[in-house]
């Protein structure tokens, strides 16, 4: 990937776009959790699809990861896709209608539920701010229990030199040690449909 | 919502007719609509379920969890998943395998999609719920598959490796079998000139003390010689320092008769232990085997290892003595190679009961914990690559199994370590015994 996937200013404009999503998610998602939820400023940044590895090295500093990815269309298309630690996933176990006794099954769908909660709300908020409309796939698990080397193990290798788009943004429930990161990938080969939602908006001022 | 299927517009039909169940509820789960799909497999006609609570419609739903799960499809305004990997079905609908079975239930997986009204609130949220029995299955089935695959993958591995084990040991006793037959020949070899160059010296000996004697004989009569003739005489014994001479040239006779005595009895443990090759059953001394392999490699231990042997009363055991002096040869050099500078290996043997009890203790650097595990394995070593073959004791324990024995091992780094052997003194009985504890198992 040679030449930047978006201008300085389209760049700036998803930053701030992404910004104000997550500050509605956030709010959208403290409601649902009756909890207050921390949330980065989120960081745009371009990555090859064949380091995805090391582009989400050191997201989450735990060494066994749960990752499940969801795919979105409408206007753009993408796939995000949220990493997670396994200390203190057990907690939202109560906060999303599980009994105490999760098993591995259990675990698995509590996650997957988590994902769609925290996906649907940052989505929202993106969407609203592009004045448009983003409908999400079902969520799916992408790698469960693996070392941060192995989340995108199951992953078809991606052709040479082709890349995405990536909004990274990282959620604590504050007062549960449940940390995660979630990470909005526009594929490059599609970001003609996102350049121009953003001069759309830009223009709109 | 309560309509006459008659005034069902097109699209309300289209829903109507989908091979999908579709049906709305309302912020209280009450159920505002109800598709043909969730008429037929639900068997509950639209009457009996508008208006009422999908708890009451489905009384085995989990109450609590969907709640809450429609409670954030409520709030969010964003739809929510379920699916048959993590939840086999949500609904209890029967499968359409009637006859050729398989499962308990529809396998489904659902989508919750909230429908907004016109300010932007979810007013309704539609339950969508896809039947994916049969790709349920057909994944299951590949799932069962692949897994007894990879059992039998590993089990492949495991085999793989005994076989390599069995080959090697194989060329191990072939390579062991070709040096004793050569050994067996060099020791034939050399049996000769020192059985000879033995008996000569049994002779000068002999010789020596005649001429000694004959030289004692002449001295006693040195006075009758006259004077020039003794001065001369008596010059020549001190010049040569003839009574040191004397008494050495016994003692040069006899350390060499005992240096000869050493060699006889080198190729002789040479020519025994080389006959690994040979797997008779015998009845043999352990102290004997321990005692002629010490031998074999004391050049190896002992400028390292003073060896203390602390040896109970043993009777003879029924054993292949050829196969435990490689067992002993093993854990001797390896309590040898243990050892960096100076230390100590102690043998210690003890009868119990039917067993007798053989401890081979060395001071030397210890192995920790995750070594230990490991060293019976086949191709484990720690030795530098080239200089072991990762099957001594692996062999050890081979040659221990057959035996019906056990071999156990103690260690602390830093310390040493104590491999404890046990081996039974009759042979048939301890079959008979692991026959038995195979049946029982």
């Amino acid at each position: 990937m040679n030449a930047a996937l978006l201008t300085e200013e389209q760049n700036e404009a998803l930053q701030e776009i992404a910004n104000i999503g997550m500050g509605r998610a956030g709010r959208s998602i403290a409601g649902v959790f009756d909890e207050f939820v921390e949330l980065s400023v989120p960081r745009v940044r371009e990555a090859r699809l064949d380091s995805l590895t090391e582009a989400v090295a050191g997201l989450i500093p735990e060494e066994t990861l749960t990752a499940v990815r969801q795919g979105f269309f409408g206007r753009v298309r993408g796939e995000v896709i949220v990493v997670f630690g396994m200390n203190g996933c057990r907690d939202l176990a109560g906060l999303m209608g599980y009994g105490d006794s999760l098993v591995a099954a259990d675990e698995d769908e509590l996650l997957l539920d988590v994902a769609n909660v925290i996906v649907s709300a940052c989505l929202g908020g993106i969407a609203e701010q592009l004045s448009t409309e983003l409908s999400v796939s079902a969520p799916s698990v992408l790698a469960s229990h693996v070392p941060p080397a192995g989340l995108f193990g199951a992953t078809r290798e991606a052709p040479d030199g082709s890349g995405a788009l990536i909004v990274e943004v990282n959620f604590r429930l504050e007062r549960h040690s449940f940390a995660c990161s979630l990470l909005m990938m526009l594929p490059a080969d599609g970001v003609g449909a996102i350049r121009q939602a953003l001069d759309d908006f830009l223009a709109s001022f | 919502m309560d309509r006459n299927e008659s005034c069902l517009s097109a699209t309300d039909r289209m829903i109507d007719m989908m091979d999908v169940g579709v049906f709305a509820v309302d912020r209280e789960l009450h159920v505002r609509s109800w598709n043909a799909f969730m008429v037929a497999h639900a068997g509950k006609g639209r009457r009996e379920v508008l208006g009422r609570s999908i708890f009451e419609v489905f009384p085995e739903l989990p109450r609590s969890w969907l709640q809450k799960k429609f409670d954030r499809v409520f709030a969010l305004g964003a739809p929510s998943f379920t699916s048959w990997e993590q939840r086999p079905w949500l609904f209890r609908l029967p499968h359409n395998r009637p006859i050729t079975g398989g499962v308990d239930c529809m396998q489904q997986d659902t989508r919750l999609v909230p429908l907004k009204n016109g300010d932007g609130e979810v007013a309704l949220v539609l339950v969508c719920v896809f039947d994916v029995t049969d790709a349920a299955m057909l994944q299951r089935r590949l799932a069962e598959t692949v897994t007894a695959l990879e059992a039998e993958r590993a089990e492949q591995q495991k085999l793989i490796a005994r076989l390599a084990e069995a080959q090697e040991q194989l060329v191990q006793s072939e390579k062991l079998a070709a040096i004793g037959q050569l050994a067996a020949g060099v020791a034939h070899e050399i049996n000769n000139p020192v059985g000879f160059v033995m008996s000569n010296f049994r002779s000068l000996e002999q010789y020596l003390d005649g001429a000694f004697a004959l030289v004692e004989a002449f001295d006693r009569h040195i006075d009758l010689l006259p004077d020039a003739a003794r001065t001369a005489i008596e010059k020549l014994k001190s010049d040569m320092d003839y009574e040191f001479v004397a008494d050495d040239a016994r003692s040069l006779v006899a350390e060499s008769r005992d240096g000869l005595e050493r060699v006889k009895r080198i190729v002789a443990d040479l020519r025994d232990f080389s006959r690994v090759g040979e797997t008779d059953w015998q009845w043999a001394s352990v102290h004997g085997c321990l005692d002629s392999t010490l031998n074999v490699v004391m050049n190896e231990i002992k400028y390292k290892a003073q060896v203390v042997k602390d040896y109970g009363e043993l009777p003879q055991i029924e054993c292949m003595p050829f196969q435990l002096n490689q067992v002993f040869l093993n854990l001797l050099v390896n309590a040898a190679q243990a050892i960096e500078g100076q230390g100590s290996i102690t043998l210690r043997t003890r009868a119990e009961a039917e067993q007798v009890v053989i401890q081979i203790a060395d001071t030397g650097c210890g192995m920790p914990p995750d070594v230990l595990r490991r060293i019976f394995d086949p191709f484990f070593t720690t030795k530098p690559v080239g200089k072991g073959t990762g099957l001594g004791l692996s062999v050890t324990h081979s040659i221990i199994g057959r035996h019906h024995g056990s071999i156990a091992v103690d260690s602390t780094p830093g310390q040493g370590t104590t491999f404890t052997l046990r081996l039974p003194v009759r042979q048939a009985a301890a079959q008979s015994t692991a026959d038995r504890e195979v049946q029982a198992a």
